[in-house]
């Protein structure tokens, strides 16, 4: 079931590199396509380099809403890493939020050379299912990677936030924002790992 | 039809259908899309300066030659162009001349959050402030026209939440403006005091007449609602504060400098309790206490930092601002890093390993301050690091100059590294100055500079020979290394550190992430690995610790093969795959 509020707020979450930008561009744009007022804020540039990124997503029929969503006030949290999505839920998130999640880490530095823990992935998924509405995993970057590249895993988590049905915007929107945002053999795979994600998550 | 934006889309788009042929400017977060984007279309010259200063000043040329013209630039990159800026007010203009200051509360990417709207006060500019896509287009055409009728340079005052957020946008025509003629007049623009004491009175009057415009200027609203309540605010935090506030009185200002006095006073008259809500300084509510009007302002919002609707909503309506989930999860930090791959890294892990004093400068490699690198003591402003190095050795004497260096990009260079270079020269400096020579300026998204040989339209053009450039302005010790190659970089600076007289190190390799040549895959063999961390220590995702087994590991889909990890390990533990 779609949800209904108005404004609808989606947060799409993850680390500098994992093509946010992207993504939040592609839900918007179908947004767009499909009537909703859209607003989407962000920020870029190499301070965001390897480091916690986020896009606000938000759609309303009525008022063009400001670049923020307030804390506490996400519909949707869309994570494409699972420490990025405890970070933004518990700013973001309230006992109303969906949220889909890529379910492979992607360890900060400071894991890697060893000086600091990175929480248990079940741990961290029942953390955030003991609050959320619901926390959908979704082994995206195996997909996307079976389908010819784990660049595409964005790609794929905006498929499966399109299947989910959560957000009131018909697939074909999304298919058209795709077919238009890209060109020649990168238009095909995108076309095809965006179809893997709508199947991870159709009709859930 | 309606599309998406981002502000510097909008202003881009605004500044073409105003006319403009002309626009100049240098990289800087939050700007940086604006002239990029006007590069793209048709019948505009568009050009990435050195900086801001001449980026300015070609604006200043091109204003004069009758265009339409528009300059951009990061909030600290108009303290660049502030000996232009500052005189451009007393010249005026010929065509319209728009300066656009992206201001950065918060710092997303930034070393300070000046407030530029202080510049209008002091440049005596009229300064707008949109407050999303579709006002930045309206306000960006208004502003062309402004210029020429009250003679000024503009400023559009945006900051990095509209920049870089994208709202609805209708575009409109673009309007047919002819060349105007380029008359030669003396008085108005040969700043000699003569006649400039005349032009100083011509500012006078056109602040004067600008505070008659801004009363009635259609770029003001009052939005009434509840008068028990009144908020003047202005750019963004307006979209905070209706969205927070909707049934309040609001006076939405698109003109902030100078602000619209009869405006101001009537709308304080008719709420009960009036607010000023701007980020960063008090400009707004310093005017209206001057003018004696009771408001509530800086005492109860901050001075610091980017607002946000929550924000407001607990500090004006006393709602606590939710607290967050308190999970049983401790969330370890992800700040931003060098990628893998990056050559700065190795340049980071020589200098610390010396423990040399680094001064060090403006870009991505400023992130080689940061642990496990840590490599850096200063970062000030654009070309400060040899200017520091210098006063570091005249302060503690010469010896020290042998365990400083001084670090800079190579578009920072061209940017303002060579005057503080002659500087070293000219005053017998010992300094060594190594140039971090990946070929782009890679901090604001990869553009070109003067040293690439390449235009903001990818034109090919003459490059800028950095070592020639060393060599000509004196410096008689020019070396290039590859910053990959750790003995190499040792050598390099043991040489050019014990040895009297300034020199350059050009540290010579592509960003990583816009080189394209074929690279080895790595591995690490488990049985020579002996866990002693040393390739941890260069803090690449690539390579990570694995506590159980205490051994490193090398992840596939992170390694760039940039191979530094098989320069620093003693065991020859890092291999190629698929070589013997």
């Amino acid at each position: 079931m779609a949800i209904t509020k108005d404004p609808l707020n989606i947060i799409i979450c993850g680390v500098g590199g994992q093509g946010n930008i992207l993504a939040s561009e592609l839900v918007g744009s179908a947004a767009v396509a499909a009537g909703f007022l859209t607003t989407i804020g962000e920020t870029y540039g190499a301070s965001q380099r390897g480091g916690s990124v986020m896009s606000h997503v938000r759609l309303s029929r009525e008022i063009q809403y400001g670049p923020l969503i307030p804390k506490g006030e996400a519909d949707v949290i869309v994570g494409f890493e699972p420490l990025e999505v405890l970070r933004v839920f518990r700013e973001y998130g309230n006992s109303d939020t969906h949220v889909i999640t890529n379910s492979r880490p992607n360890y900060p530095l400071g894991t890697l050379i060893g000086e600091t823990k990175y929480p248990n992935l079940s741990d961290m998924l029942n953390e955030i299912g003991r609050v959320a509405a619901r926390v959908q995993v979704v082994e995206a970057t195996e997909l996307a990677k079976q389908a010819g590249s784990a660049v595409s895993t964005n790609i794929l988590m905006v498929g499966c936030l399109a299947g989910s049905g959560l957000i009131p915007i018909d697939i074909s929107y999304f298919k058209e924002v795709l077919d238009r945002r890209f060109e020649g053999s990168a238009r095909e795979l995108n076309q095809k790992v965006f179809a893997l994600g709508l199947e991870a998550c159709a009709g859930t | 039809m309606k599309s998406l934006m981002i502000g510097n889309m909008a202003i881009a788009r605004g500044a073409y259908e105003a006319g403009v042929t002309v626009a100049a400017a240098y990289p800087g977060t939050p700007s940086t899309e604006i002239v990029e984007n006007i590069s793209r279309f048709e019948g505009v010259y568009a050009e990435w300066s050195p900086n801001e200063k001449v980026a300015l000043e070609v604006g200043f040329g091109a204003s004069l030659g009758g265009a339409r013209t528009l300059v951009a630039m990061k909030h600290v990159g108009v303290n660049v162009a502030a000996d232009p800026l500052y005189t451009l007010s007393y010249t005026g203009v010929n065509g319209g001349l728009v300066l656009v200051s992206a201001d950065d509360p918060g710092m997303h990417s930034s070393q300070n959050e000046q407030d530029n709207r202080g510049y209008g006060r002091f440049a005596k500019l009229l300064v707008i402030e949109p407050s999303d896509s579709q006002e930045a287009l309206d306000f960006t055409r208004e502003a062309f026209d402004l210029s020429e009728q009250y003679d000024t340079p503009v400023m559009l005052r945006v900051t990095t939440r509209l920049c870089h957020s994208q709202s609805l946008v209708q575009p409109g025509e673009k309007l047919d403006r002819p060349l105007k003629e380029y008359k030669k007049n003396e008085a108005k623009y040969v700043m000699l005091p003569g006649f400039a004491r005349l032009r100083h009175l011509e500012v006078e009057k056109r602040m004067a007449a600008l505070r008659e415009y801004v009363e009635e200027s259609p770029l003001n609203r009052i939005e009434w609602g509840d008068r028990n309540i009144g908020i003047i605010t202005s750019g963004i935090p307006y979209q905070y504060v209706k969205e927070v506030m909707p049934e309040v009185s609001a006076l939405k200002l698109g003109t902030v400098n100078p602000l619209p006095e009869k405006l101001i006073r009537s709308f304080a008259s008719q709420v009960k309790k009036l607010y000023v809500v701007e980020e960063l300084e008090p400009v707004i509510e310093e005017q209206l206490k001057a003018w004696g009007i009771e408001v509530t302002g800086k005492s109860v919002l901050p001075r610091t930092g980017e607002y946000s609707p929550e924000l407001l909503e607990e500090l004006l309506l006393g709602v606590p601002a939710p607290s967050g989930y308190q999970l049983d999860e401790s969330i370890p930090a992800r700040p931003p890093l060098l990628c893998p791959g990056c050559p700065h890294r190795g340049v980071f892990y020589v200098l610390k390993r010396k423990r040399l004093t680094v001064t060090g400068d403006i870009g991505c490699y400023t992130l080689g301050a940061l642990k496990p690198l840590g490599a850096m003591d200063t970062t000030l402003c654009m070309g400060a690091s040899i200017g520091a190095a210098l006063g570091l050795e005249k302060a503690r004497g010469p010896e020290s100059a042998r365990k400083t260096v001084a670090v800079i990009g190579d578009s920072t260079f061209v940017h303002s590294g060579i005057t503080p270079l002659i500087d070293t020269v000219y005053n017998r400096g010992n300094t060594t100055v190594m140039i971090l020579d990946n070929g782009t300026t890679a901090m604001t998204g990869h553009q070109d500079h003067p040293a690439t040989g390449r235009t903001i339209t990818e034109e090919e053009t003459s490059r800028l020979d950095l070592e020639a450039l060393a060599r000509a302005v004196g410096v008689k010790r020019v070396r290039k290394v590859d910053p990959l190659r750790i003995g190499e970089l040792e050598k390099a600076l043991d040489e050019e550190l014990s040895h009297d007289g300034p020199s350059v190190i050009l540290a010579t390799r592509p960003c990583a992430l816009i080189d394209k040549s074929p690279k080895p895959s790595l591995y690490i063999d488990e049985d020579k690995c002996k866990g002693c961390k040393i390739c941890i220590k260069l803090g690449c995702t690539g390579v990570y610790w694995v506590q159980e087994e205490k051994k490193a590991r090398i992840n596939p889909d992170l390694c760039q093969g940039c191979g530094l990890c098989i320069d620093v390990c003693k065991f020859d533990a890092v291999l190629e795959r698929g070589a013997n």
